[in-house]
Order: C-alpha cells, then structure tokens, then sequence
C-alpha cells in the first residue's frame, strides 16, 4: 500500500493523467470513497492533497490502466464475446409494456421498466439513476419506487457521477443496488469488480444490476450551457433533447418550443474524454440498452430500445419482465446487429486514432494497454 | 491595593509596559489612547484598570492615527496625554505626526512605540526611530526597567518644556520583561482642561493649532529639537561605566545596554572596555559623544536591526574628525553584527571576541545537557490556530470553495491571528497569497479584481477581522464597490480584538475601562456602502461553503459574508466546551485508503493527535474546546460529539 518509488501517488496520477489530460469522464468512480475527491458542477475537484499509493481512486478509475480483455474474461462467458461489442448472450428489439412510461420515457422506456420489475422483483433495494439538477448539471438519485424511478426518465447527453452515488450509496448500511450506467460507468464497476485494493469494504458486492446505455459521447456542461445561453435557451428550462436518426441534429425541447442544433455546433461541447473512449455500447453490463435508430420508419422506432443481454444475470432479469409483463420483446433484425457491430468498431478505431494523436505514439495509448489483443486487433483496423 | 498605584518609594517587580504606565501616571496624564499591538498593548491596558482611580480619560482608538489625534486635543487643552502603539502603527499615525510636529503641543504628548524586532508577533520588523529624525521630533529609549518608569515620566516634562511631541521606544524585551522599579510620587492634583486659540498664529501657548505658516514653524521646530538637544548633553539618562581609556567603546540603549553589559561580563572585559548608554537617541547630543570618541580608536555600536544609532554616531564623528581623529567604527555596517532579527548577549559577545580577539567562552557541558533533556519535554507543536478556533474552520471553507470553483482564486490575507492562514501546512490550507499591513488585504483585493481585462480573471476574496475591519478596511472597501471591484470579501468576525488580548473595539458595546459605549455594525455599514452582506456561522462548514461558492460566481458587484464566531480563548468563551469530543477507534479509518488520516494530516487541529502506535487519531481533552467541527470533517463519523452539559 505505502511502497514509495518514484512514480506517483494515486491522486497525483489521476491529476496528471486524467483531469489534467482531459481524460476524466465525470463517472465519479473516484469519488465518495474518501474526503478528498468529490464531484462539483460537472468536474471532479481533489480538494485536499492525498499522498497514499494504490489508491482505491486509481484502481477504479476508468481512464487509468486497463487491460479490457482480461476484464472481460474475467467477467463474461467466453463464448459470448464479440470484439466490437463485447458480450452477447442476445440480442433484441425491446420496449416497456406500459404505454404511459413509454410516453415519458426518452424512447422505448426499457431501461426505468426494467428497473422497475427489478424493484418489484427483489433484485435490487435500490436504483441508482440519474437526475436532473439545477440548471444542466446532472445529479443522481436512489430510487427505491416506480414514482421516483419515473420521475427521472430522459436523457440530456450530459453525464451524471452515477458511480459516486453508487460508492456513496454503497457504503451506508444498504441492500443490493442496481445502476443505470454509461460505458464509462459500467467499467469503473467492473474495475471494481475486480476488487484490486485490500480496504475495500466490499461495497461492490453489494452491486447487483448494471444497466448499460449505450452512448456515443455526451456534452461539457459549460460548455454546452455557453452553447445554449448564446442561443436564448434557458438551461433550466429544457425539458427534453434528442437525436433524431440520420438528420446530425440535437432536438432540444424547452418552455418555447422545439429548437434544431445541428451537429456542427454541437460537436464543440463534446467532452473531450468521450474522444478516447473505446466502447459505446457499455460492455460491461449485465444488459445494455440503446435507442433504435435503424430501419426507415423513425417514428415508429423512436418508441423502441435495442437491447443486448450481457450475463445470466441479465438473461434472467429480461425472462423475468417479459413473464411479469414489464417489456415487450421482438428479435432484432440480422442487419441491426451487423449495423451496430459496425457503428461500434468505428467508434473503437476513432478513438485509438485520438488516443494516439493525443500521446503522440502507437506504444503509449494512456489507459489502454497496447499488449491487449482486442486493442491490437483494432489498433491494426485503425492503422490499416 | 493595586500594583500601578503602590506608593512612593516602595520597590515593585513591573513588567516594562506596567512601568511605562506607571511614569505616566507619576507625569499626571489625564488622557491615554492607542490602538492593541504586540507588544505595546498592555499599557493601555494598565491604565484602563485604574481609570477610575486616577480619574483617567481612556480609549482603545479605531486606529493609530485616530488615537494619536484623541491625544493630541488633550495635549492641546493642556493636559498631559499619552498614545500607545506598536512599530508599524507609527506608519499609521505618520501622516498627522508630520503635522502635529509643526504645530506643536501644549500639555505634555508623549507618543509611546513598543517595537518588535525579530518580529516575535509581526510581520514586519519595521523601525520607527527615522521617524524621529525624518519628522524632527526627540526620541527616548529606556535601557532597564527603573529607567522606563523614569523616562517616561521625564518624557513628559521634556514635552512641555521644548512645546512638542515626544516619541518614547521600547521594545518586546523591555515591555514584556520584568524588573524591580522604585515607584515615585502620584501626583495628587489633577489638570483642568482649556483651549485657548486668541492669540497670534506664531504663539505656541496661545494661537490656534496649526502647522502653517509653514516655514516658520518648520524653523521653530528646529530650535526646538535644538533646545531638547542641550538639554540631552546633561542628562542623567546617558551614563558611560568602563575603563576611561578603553581599547573599544561600546555604543547603546535599549535592551541592547543590558546584552552589551551581559556580553562584556561573560567576556571578562571590564576593563577594556567602556560602554556608552544613551537614552536619548535622537537627537545625539554632540558634546558627550565627543568626550567618549575620543577616548579611543575602536567603537562597536549595538543596536538592533538597522544602523540607526551608527549612522547618526558616524555623521557626528565625521563633523568633530579634526578634533578626535581617524576611528574604526563596528557595527551593522560592516556586518559585524546583523542588521536583522533580534540582539542577544551570545551574538553581542560574538563581536567582541572577534574585535578584541578574544576567545568566546562554551557553556559548561552539563548545562548543554541539562538543556538538552529539558528540551525533549516540549510537547512538539507547529505555530497554528488554536484547538476550536473559528478561523481554522474560515479557511477550511474557504479553501473548500476555491478548490470547488476550480479557477484558482486568490485569497488576499489581514493582519490578526488570521494572518496565521499564511502558514501552510499547520493551518489556513494553502490559501492566502498576500499578506501586508492592516486593511491592505482589501484594498489589494480591489485592485486585483479590476485586472481581468488584462488577464488576471481569478476570483478575488480580502479576509480582515473585526478589530481591523474599522481600523483601515473601510477606505478599501468603499474603494472596491466605488470602482466596481468585484470580490468577495469575509469579515472573521471573533467579537474582539483577540491576537492581542481581547481589547474592545466599536463593534462592541464596552469601551477600554469597561464602560457601555454604543457598538458600531459591520453587517450594516457594509450594506450602507452598497455590497450584498450575508452572515453565517464559520462552524457550519455546508452553509459557508455554499454562500462563498454563489458569491465567487458573482461578476459584478462586492459581497461581503460575514463569519461570526466567538475566539475560543476569549472571557467569555475560555473553558466552556459546547461538545465533549472522542474518537471510535473502530470506525477511524486512520491512514488507510478512504480517509488517510483528514483530521491530522489535513485539518490538524491542535487537539487532535495521531496515535503513531495505534494508527488512529485520538483527541487531546485537555486542549480540546469541543468545537465540534472535526466532527463535521471526519469522513466515517469515528470523531463522535456529545452535547456538553452546562
């Protein structure tokens, strides 16, 4: 725990290499385990200086050394993994059941129907999800109940600290969590999983269910806010945002109506970690959920979710809300899967590119590791 | 019976300031002001508590200046008056002093400056004596304690006679040590007070109080430092002991005349040497220095921190050359002694080992061990806040909500125990950046808030405490929301002058001698001044935190939060502990990953102390004034609180 060499102590690592890099996805992994690094306005602030190595902060960190085959082999069935999106048990086309959550929900409202059922069903004690909070930044929630789960559906494309509030969570006297989790997020749990640091406390066992999104990138909050004032949009008032299929345009609902902000506006308020990140459609959770947005008919499959089934855990939880009726399931299909497959090795192959201009060499690629054969298989797609 | 006011002749054991205080009632002053400074303000503080015995006019002034001015009337209604401050409060008093030394005085004005080299509770070690000679007034310094008594009373008659205001120099070892005093007479009729302005501008018992013309009282000030320079040829408080031939004359004063005494008996140098005392600096008188420079070659001056004693000893010498010869002055100028920090009989003795080569005498080996074991009792502690004060908790938040604001904002620091923030890491958590003179805080805060069209955009906070707040920050403060200085500013406000001693000031309702005076609000002159006020409690760490995070965003106008919180140490506070505080050693996580040890690492409060063998924090219940605030910070709730009963 306390071998001094010459490297860096972990909270000097994540400030160097990631907040300072423009690495830190906002995930709150490092967060909420100690007095020294918290959440504030969509940043990760270290408050007070720490001079501990090994570190729970930077073991947990998604943006710091990780070799994702060996997690994944660690954490999924062989035989279920796919390179460009990780495992998959199934896959399907996937909407809740109750039209009046999918009224409220961002598309099919799978992800708030299955926690729901995963509630209702004693798998989980609580639900930790994302909320919106003053203005545009986003706060999290534990949900215990369909009204408090339902009251946080939708999606603005900024992140919320859901792991924070998940370590938060975890380490009061609580039972089993489920998380609703970004890619980002979902592998800061399964870095967790992992439990690389003695004093751990266990908290991660007490981790159940992860949901994943699927997610392209999502947006800097100032910048983004900087973006929406000089356009006479009211952050606060924003009661919806989407993307609708193939128009490279963001929908952004708010009290005076629909405003269009096409792409190229937008791409400026990406944050600049989702840059590097190598996986869109969160690999490491039990189940990961997407909007549907291939096919023709928009309207028709914008009250629809993909859905990958990940784990047992989650092939259970999706038989379960079918049988209890929670979600309506189709098969998906073949050319959605080879679509998306697609969309994902593109989004792995961009960000090696990044990640490369970034550390300015193909043998230094931040927090992957170059010796990891799914890195190098896509490593030579992206250089070829 | 009351120890200033023992009887004529009776030997008593007076701290320096309390003989100082004691010459000034033997003077019959009838009014005494100043402003708290270490380590001047127990003379004010003296003569508060016989206030009503001796029928004494006595005030803690808003400031320096201010205080002087308030003596001054009474000099000028011709009664004895007396102003007590420290080294830099003459800076403060400066500006009227130039005046008021043109215009002269009536009843004697004695003007007392207690200074601080080595700036043992400074942060300067500023030197007031040029003031004397740049401002053309009579300098004293007394050299043991009898001596402060005397002069001080002698200081006075001086004053009177020469019709002008006379400054007397102590310092930190003269106030602060004591010493046998032989007491003289109370006098036992008192003044009555009378202005008179009808006569001639020019008339110094009678005109109006003016320093114009000028350049005729300019030339009637000159003689008067004329007149108290004749008088200083006489007087009995220059005295030479020594050899009459000595191979090396020491010039001094002040406690530097009891190292220099000290250094030549550790030295065996008697007889040859002589030492030259003089308790009237400034200005030299000629004659009696002629006589002792030319009893030798060599002269070493010791005075402490800058040459001021050497380089007016020197231009003397080089006026009377023909008549006394080629000399070989020692001194700060050659380096042979520092010209910082303070004096003390081993470096007094340095010098004279080296002038005269002899060889410098080792403490015996018994007393250095002796030492040594003593030394090792000393429970080790950094210079920080105390256990429960309110400033440990100000700064925390403080640096909470900079961190959290994450544009590195610039905290500008004030003089009072607060001015300990500067001191990182024991307390104030890497947050202050400047650190100057009273009320500069604020006004440097103004100024950097108006630089971000040129690329300083920082958030800007000015912190000052109470006491100071009305002693120089109100200029600052009316000059930042005047000139649309956007900056946060906090008042620590610890309900008294607390660095010093718990003196009173306008915020509260008691005055120096304990009478009920009206209290001036902070909260309101700064909302009269236009700023948006707020008032919280520094022990609520959340709310103080939150208030300063919505006023760093602020960009257009002033903010002024006050933090109010009674000093621990304070009459009213000292002992009484709101929680009683102890550790579970169960839940303290101590150095591991998810605490590695807040309380002692990062907060350290005195009262909480790192249990090297156990690994775990423990409290210190002697020292601990159950502030409760570390329970606020330790992140696994193992520092438990329980309410204390009354």
């Amino acid at each position: 725990m306390f071998s001094k060499t010459n490297k860096l102590n972990s909270q000097s690592l994540l400030e160097k290499n990631v907040l300072q890099s423009g690495l830190c996805t906002g995930c709150g992994a490092c967060v909420g385990l100690c007095p020294y690094q918290v959440i504030y306005n969509d940043r990760t602030v270290q408050l007070h200086s720490c001079d501990l190595f090994s570190g729970k902060c930077q073991a947990f960190c998604p943006r710091l050394e990780v070799n994702l085959t060996s997690l994944r082999d660690y954490l999924f069935d062989f035989r279920d993994l796919t390179p460009e999106i990780g495992a998959v048990k199934n896959y399907y086309i996937c909407r809740a059941a109750d039209s009046r959550l999918r009224e409220i929900a961002q598309h099919g409202g799978t992800v708030t129907a299955l926690m729901e059922l995963a509630l209702a069903e004693g798998f989980i004690e609580s639900a930790v999800v994302s909320s919106g909070h003053h203005g545009l930044e986003q706060n999290c929630t534990c949900a215990r109940d369909v009204a408090t789960l339902r009251s946080r559906t939708g999606s603005k494309f900024i992140v919320a600290p859901v792991v924070a509030a998940f370590n938060e969570l975890a380490g009061k006297e609580t039972g089993s969590i489920g998380v609703v989790a970004t890619p980002c997020q979902a592998l800061a749990l399964a870095k967790m999983k992992l439990k690389p640091t003695a004093d751990d406390n266990n908290r991660i066992d007490k981790l159940k269910l992860v949901i994943g999104l699927y997610c392209g990138w999502t947006l800097g909050v100032e910048k983004f806010k900087a973006l929406l004032e000089q356009n006479g949009t009211d952050p606060a008032t924003i009661r919806r945002m989407d993307i609708p299929a193939g128009q490279q345009i963001l929908e952004v609902n708010d009290s005076q109506g629909k405003k269009l902000i096409p792409f190229d506006f937008i791409r400026s308020c990406i944050r600049e970690s989702c840059n590097y990140c190598f996986d869109s459609t969160a690999e490491f959770a039990d189940v990961s959920v997407g909007s549907a947005r291939f096919g023709t008919d928009w309207k028709e499959m914008r009250g629809w979710n993909q859905l990958i089934v990940r784990t047992e855990k989650g092939a259970e939880l999706i038989d379960v809300a079918v049988k209890r009726g929670f979600v309506e399931v189709r098969e998906a299909p073949l050319e959605a899967l080879k679509e998306l497959k697609k969309a994902a090795a593109e989004k792995k192959k961009t960000a090696l590119k990044n990640i490369i201009k970034k550390s300015g060499s193909a043998r230094k690629l931040l927090y992957l590791s170059k010796d990891d054969p799914l890195v190098k298989r896509f490593l030579k797609k992206a250089n070829g | 019976m009351i120890k200033l006011l023992s009887p004529a002749n009776r030997e008593v054991l007076f701290m320096g300031n309390e003989a100082i205080a004691r010459g000034a009632l033997e003077a019959g002053i009838t009014v005494a002001s100043g402003y708290p400074g270490t380590p001047s303000s127990e003379i004010i503080e003296n003569l508060a508590g016989v206030a009503s015995q001796r029928n004494l006019y006595v005030e803690w002034s808003t400031n320096e200046k201010v205080a002087l001015e308030v003596a001054a009337a009474a000099s000028f209604a011709g009664l004895r008056s007396i102003c007590v401050m420290k080294q830099n409060g003459v800076n403060v008093a400066s500006d009227f002093l130039l005046h008021l030394a043109s215009s002269g005085t009536r009843g004697g004005l004695v003007l007392v400056t207690c200074e601080d080299p080595g700036a043992l509770s400074s942060v300067n070690e500023g030197e007031s004596r040029y003031f004397a000679r740049m401002l053309e007034i009579p300098l004293l310094e007394p050299a043991d304690f009898q001596e402060a008594k005397d002069l001080t009373k002698w200081a006075f008659e001086l004053s009177e006679k020469i019709h002008n205001v006379v400054v007397l120099r102590s310092v930190t070892r003269m106030s602060h040590a004591s010493g046998n005093v032989i007491c003289g007479k109370l006098p036992v009729r008192s003044r009555t007070a009378k202005f008179i302005y009808d006569g001639s501008v020019m008339d110094p018992l009678r005109g109006p109080v003016i320093s114009t013309p000028v350049v005729a009282k300019h030339s009637l000030q000159q003689k008067k430092l004329e007149q108290a320079a004749a008088l200083f040829e006489k007087s009995s408080f220059n005295s030479y002991s020594g050899s009459k031939k000595p191979e090396l004359l020491l010039i001094t004063g002040s406690a530097c005349f009891l190292y220099s005494c000290e250094a030549v008996n550790m030295l065996g140098l008697q007889k040859r040497t002589g030492i030259l005392k003089l308790g009237t600096t400034w200005p030299l008188p000629s004659r009696l220095l002629k006589k002792y420079l030319k009893s030798t070659e060599k002269i070493l001056i010791v005075e402490e921190v800058l040459p001021f004693l050497e380089e007016n000893v020197k231009t003397l010498a080089a006026g009377m050359g023909r008549e006394i010869g080629w000399k070989t002055f020692y001194g700060k100028m050659d380096g042979m002694l520092p010209s910082v920090g303070e004096l003390n009989p081993d470096l007094v003795a340095a010098a004279l080992s080296k002038i005269l080569r002899v060889k410098k005498r080792n403490l015996p080996a018994a007393y250095l061990r002796k030492i040594a074991e003593i030394t090792s009792l000393i429970p080790r502690r950094e210079q920080t806040f105390c256990p429960g004060c309110p400033h440990r908790a100000s700064f925390w938040s403080i640096h909470n909500a900079l961190q959290l604001d994450g544009r590195e904002g610039i905290v500008c620091g004030d003089i009072g125990c607060y001015a300990m923030a500067a001191l990182f890491p024991s307390c104030g958590f890497n947050t202050v950046r400047t650190l100057h003179s009273m009320g500069s805080g604020t006004g440097i805060a103004s100024g950097f808030a108006r630089l971000a069209p040129y690329g300083l955009d920082k958030p800007v906070i000015a912190v000052c405490g109470d006491s100071t707040f009305y002693h120089a920050v109100i200029p600052a403060l009316i000059n930042a929301q005047h000139n649309r200085a956007a900056m946060t500013f906090i008042v620590l406000d610890n309900s008294g002058t607390a660095m010093t001693g718990f003196q009173p000031h306008p915020g509260l309702n008691v005055g120096a001698a304990g009478e009920s005076v009206p209290a001036v609000d902070i909260a309101k002159i700064c909302e009269a001044i236009g700023a948006k006020v707020a008032v919280s409690d520094p022990f609520d760490l959340d709310k103080t935190c939150k208030i300063l995070n919505a006023f760093l965003q602020e960009k257009e106008c002033l903010n002024v939060l006050i933090l109010r919180q009674i000093c621990a140490l304070s009459p009213e506070r000292k002992g009484k502990k709101k929680f009683l505080m102890q550790v579970d050693g169960e839940l303290c996580l101590g150095d591991n990953c998810g605490c590695n040890r807040l309380c002692t690492r990062i907060f350290r409060c005195p009262a909480l102390i790192w249990n090297r063998v156990k690994k775990k924090a423990v409290i210190d219940e002697v020292i601990c004034a159950g502030c409760g605030v570390c329970y606020e910070i330790c992140p696994q709730k193992a520092i438990k609180r329980m309410e204390a009963s009354a």
